[in-house]
């Protein structure tokens, strides 16, 4: 895509919790997003970008304002105004396919509406008189990642639509007129200074995961990133490739999980824990229940197994609950959930 | 003249998650289906946490809903049966157009919606193709015959809550903007869904819902896996799990036809009539909509059941869901439930038998008590607490106010200076009233009918050789130039514990509360109030702008207890922020009277150093501006704790020696100005 070079995922040292969320929200955008609470200089847009360098090149339709995969053209081309596209499918051409990498789009501050979801392409429908859809930044995103900088700044409506869209992996506009639906599926990574205020619960509960990230305390680690940051500025090439290893390791990973998951299976009575355990620490609603095991799940296959344990259980809870449980107005979110459990003993 | 179709409304296939597969929520679910067999009950209003697949039950209800005939071609829905509410398109037409039968629709109204989109405007591009004005529908005509869904309806912006309410009441959309006139019928159920954590609904609004059930998360162990593994299969394979689920699905859809068709012939006895009013009146039910949506529930249900007689038991059945939200609160003590009428409908007691028993007319205690539903008795309390369950410990009589009449000269100088002060501002967001328009060289937000009139004088030399019927330029681009009332807010937040009630301090106060109310609704503002005292804070009067309420509040304002000052902010901060959350733009007052003696904490910490803790948060969103009246007595010692929270607030800081009623309108009126 570009020629800068990003600093590597694997080479940025600590956060271990908010690596561990993005990967598995990779490996299943159906997590619906995470919310990375910190904050600022804490390397959050650093390892989203690192990690988008290392997943593998996808197929897309050349020039395709929607980022389709050549499969899913269909409906969604009868009014693009990528009229090339267009008259080639009429003609019954197959489409000029690229191979690219996976795109982490930005989500400004300022972003309206119209342009998080696109609108209609009032200009031409003025000159021609036909309606055309412009598509907007959810379009841009789709089979990528959508990076929404301080999130809890933006406004609550364009948030809504966000969480709407990646849960459902679907846009659906319906403004001045124009109805339109197209895919859009992307994994939603939101970051907050919570200094800032805090998201309204109801939207805070769709984010399906939530790390909540310091910078690192201790004098090496510091030394550690500042090594290695001087080492990236200096040859960034030469970095890069110090790493490759590793990064490819990991993007092996990140596939085989990717694979793995249909297949991963749960025992049941790993179901009734999960159920306690979001009784046990007072979470509203079911969508902590079913996050959890997805995540569990993905989890599991990010490990190579084909069974989630107890163990993955453990550590999704933390970052499935914290932003889960019932606060008292104006309370900080937990950073702890395993405490706030009873003792296991009085579990069935 | 209306002509417009919508070409592109139901295209891309979502997987929706199954009405059938739905774990627990019964009584949510109930609701949904009786409306679905008749739509005359008049909607439902789901409230509960969030994740209890509210949204999820509703989209999901679409797949249920009954087929209609409608012309093809028809934009607006028109019952080919009933020729009087035909669209003024239907009715112009030569030959009556071909009939096809759809399912009826569940529209979604998002919040964000523009009046345009809501009502309907003229549709750009085929008004340009044809130079005729051509309506686009709104959601009002889509929804005609179907669901209009509010998602979280609690943040609906009034304006919107203003045209959706006149639409449903005279069951008619009239469009008299933009250039355009014409009206269609628009007869919809409203369902509307909201966590009761986000604020409250407007009462008009939820009044109009004929049902509300409460949601909340299945506690069941057992249930809740259930729960889970079912979504994660649908999320892992959603169209194997549809096709397994197809059956369920199918045995619903057939029971609900079923359903329907029996429901014409569903017969209500005249004693269970006067048993359903007898329930209303029991519950002080204002209105008479509970009863209505009460018969019709009940018989729906009976239709359910496979019944062609609504019994007692249909009418507890639903009985419930139409009374909770519509119980007055905050009104007098109800007066003592009165033996119900004599009645003379003996006659068919032989038929009935048994069932005949209930609304039998000497209503014994025990009748009284099957009359009172179970989960009916909260949400009165709040007002009753301070007479009923008020303990011994400090009890001071309400404070004396001051009555309207002493309070009248700086009111009557207020009302001079305020009336026609109502603030309006810009909006640069597509919400708010199409004013008028000007020029503009972005289309971000077109005035069309303008624009169309500054391209009219050309048409004749640009028409040559143009593919559209009327030829725009880029120099007559209008936009829209939107206004949005934005009437103030404050928040009054009052401390009612026992050391306010001293030396007339509490009068004080009031009376400042009070000519304030009449200035802010000379002014259209709207006020809050929110006041704490022994454990707890409570929002005395939610966000209003009704004079009357706030009054009889407010001299009734029961003094006394302990002060939880951290609750109160927070209480107060809560509010602040739906009200913000609403209206971005608006940039509320909160007035804060107190002697700063926080000695009830929330949490562990000690009381003074939580409050200071909390202001300091609340101080740092710049939105807000503070206004602390210190009210400690004068005397050797003094405390200042006030001014502490003042500082940590960032706002200002007044006693309330130097601050008489007067003067304290007089700050807060530099403050709104």
């Amino acid at each position: 895509m570009k020629d800068r070079v990003t600093y590597p995922f694997v080479a940025i040292v600590g956060q271990e919790r908010m690596k561990m969320g993005l990967i598995l929200t990779i490996v299943n955008p159906t997590l619906s997003g995470i919310l990375i609470r910190g904050e600022k200089g804490t390397a959050k847009s650093t390892a989203v970008r690192g990690l988008a360098e290392i997943l593998p090149l996808i197929d897309t339709v050349r020039d395709c304002p929607f980022q389709l995969a050549p499969e899913e053209q269909g409906e969604v081309c009868d009014e693009c105004p990528h009229l090339t596209c267009r008259e080639r499918l009429a003609r019954g051409e197959a489409p000029e396919i690229i191979q690219r990498k996976v795109s982490v789009v930005e989500l400004p501050v300022g972003a309206t509406e119209d342009r998080v979801v696109g609108t209609l392409d009032m200009e031409h429908a003025l000159k021609e008189g036909e309606k055309h859809f412009d598509p907007g930044l959810l379009a841009t995103a789709h089979r990528g990642i959508l990076y929404v900088d301080e999130v809890n700044l933006l406004d609550d409506h364009v948030v809504d639509v966000l969480l709407d869209s990646a849960a459902m992996g679907v846009n659906t506009v319906e403004r001045e007129g124009v109805s339109y639906t197209h895919p859009a599926r992307f994994t939603l990574v939101g970051t907050m200074n919570p200094e800032e205020g805090e998201l309204r619960p109801q939207l805070l509960d769709r984010f399906g995961l939530c790390v909540t990230i310091e910078g690192a305390r201790e004098t090496e680690q510091r030394v550690e990133i500042m090594e290695r940051r001087v080492a990236f500025d200096e040859n960034p090439a030469g970095f890069v490739e110090k790493w490759r290893e590793d990064s490819l390791r990991l993007a092996e990973e990140i596939v085989r999980a990717v694979a793995l998951y249909p297949h991963v299976a749960i025992r049941r009575e790993l179901l009734f824990e999960i159920a306690a355990y979001c009784i046990d620490v007072g979470v509203d609603g079911h969508r902590g229940d079913i996050i959890m095991l997805k995540a569990a799940k993905t989890l599991a296959a990010f490990h190579g197994r084909k069974d989630a344990t107890p163990e993955d259980i453990e550590e999704v809870a933390q970052y499935v609950l914290p932003h889960r449980v019932r606060r008292q107005p104006l309370q900080e979110i937990i950073h702890d959930v395993g405490h706030m459990r009873r003792p296991v003993a009085d579990q069935p | 003249m209306i002509g417009a179709t919508f070409d592109t409304w139901e295209t891309f296939p979502v997987p929706v998650y199954p009405f059938s597969a739905i774990v627990g929520q019964e009584r949510m679910k109930l609701a949904l289906i009786l409306n679905a067999i008749d739509p005359c009950i008049g909607g439902v209003l789901i409230r509960g946490e969030k994740g209890t697949a509210k949204s999820t039950a509703v989209r999901a209800l679409a797949a249920l809903m009954p087929e209609c005939s409608i012309f093809s071609g028809c934009s607006f829905a028109c019952d080919p049966e009933c020729s009087e509410e035909w669209c003024p398109d239907c009715r112009n037409r030569d030959s009556i157009p071909a009939i096809r039968r759809r399912r009826a629709r569940v529209v979604t109204l998002p919040l964000n919606a523009t009046e345009d989109m809501v009502l309907g405007g003229i549709d750009f591009s085929k008004t340009i193709l044809s130079g005729r004005c051509i309506v686009q529908p709104g959601l009002l005509a889509r929804a005609h015959r179907g669901i209009l869904y509010v998602d979280e309806v609690n943040l609906l912006d009034d304006h919107l809550v203003d045209l959706i309410l006149d639409a449903a009441a005279s069951g008619e959309n009239v469009v008299e903007r933009e250039g355009i006139s014409f009206r269609h019928t628009t007869r919809f159920t409203l369902i509307g869904t909201m966590n009761p954590e986000e604020g409250a609904l407007r009462p008009q609004l939820l009044d109009r819902f004929g049902l509300c059930v409460e949601v909340t998360s299945e506690r069941d162990v057992s249930t809740r896996v259930d729960l889970m593994e079912r979504r994660a299969r649908f999320d892992l394979r959603s169209d194997e799990f549809l096709l397994l689920s197809a059956d369920a699905e199918a045995k619903l859809a057939g029971k609900l036809a079923r359903a329907r068709d029996l429901l014409p012939s569903v017969r209500m006895e005249p004693h269970i009539r006067s048993y359903i009013s007898e329930l209303a009146v029991n519950h002080h039910v204002a209105g008479h909509r509970a009863d209505l949506a009460i018969e019709r529930a009940a018989c729906a249900h009976a239709a359910w059941d496979g019944r062609n007689r609504a019994d007692t038991k249909d009418v507890l059945a639903v009985a419930e869901m139409a009374l909770m939200h519509r119980r007055r609160e905050a009104m007098p003590p109800p007066p003592p439930p009165q033996p119900p009428p004599q009645r003379n409908n003996e006659t068919n007691s032989g038929e009935k038998g048994t069932s005949q028993a209930p609304p039998s007319e000497s209503t014994s205690s025990s009748e009284q008590e099957r009359l009172s539903l179970p989960g009916m008795g909260n949400g009165g309390e709040r007002k009753e607490s301070p007479e009923a369950s008020e303990s011994p410990d400090q009890l001071f009589p309400v404070g004396p106010t001051f009555s309207v009449k002493r309070l009248a000269p700086p009111t009557d100088r207020l009302m001079r200076r305020g009336s026609g002060r109502r603030s309006r501002t810009r909006t640069s967001q597509k919400q708010g009233r199409y004013v008028r328009s000007r020029v503009s060289s972005e289309c971000r937000d077109l005035a069309l009918d303008a624009t169309l009139r500054a391209a009219a004088p050309y048409q004749l030399q640009r028409r040559k050789g143009s593919r559209t019927a009327v030829v725009i330029r880029k120099k007559d681009w209008r936009e829209k130039v939107r206004e949005k009332r934005t009437g103030s807010f404050i928040l009054f937040i009052v401390d009612a514990s026992g050391s306010m009630g001293s030396r007339g301090r509490m009068a004080a106060s009031k009376g400042a509360v009070m000519s304030l109310l009449l200035d802010a609704y000379q002014k259209r503002d709207r006020i809050a109030m929110a006041t704490f005292r022994r454990r707890e804070a409570t929002i005395l009067l939610p966000p209003t702008a009704s004079i009357e309420v706030a009054a009889r509040l407010l001299s009734e304002m029961p003094i006394g207890g302990r002060t939880p000052l951290s609750a109160g902010l927070a209480k107060g901060y809560e509010v602040l922020q739906v009200q913000m959350r609403r209206d971005p733009n608006l940039r509320p007052l909160a007035v804060l009277i107190t002697d700063g003696k926080s000695n009830v904490p929330m949490g562990k910490n000690s009381p003074m150093e939580e409050a200071l803790h909390l202001a300091e948060h609340l101080g740092r969103d710049a939105r807000v501006h503070w206004i602390v009246v210190d009210t400690e007595e004068a005397g050797i010692v003094r405390f200042e704790l006030a001014r502490r929270i003042a500082e940590v607030l960032g706002g200002e800081y007044f006693r309330i020696d130097d601050l008489r009623a007067a003067d304290l309108i007089r700050v807060l009126k530099g403050r709104i100005a």
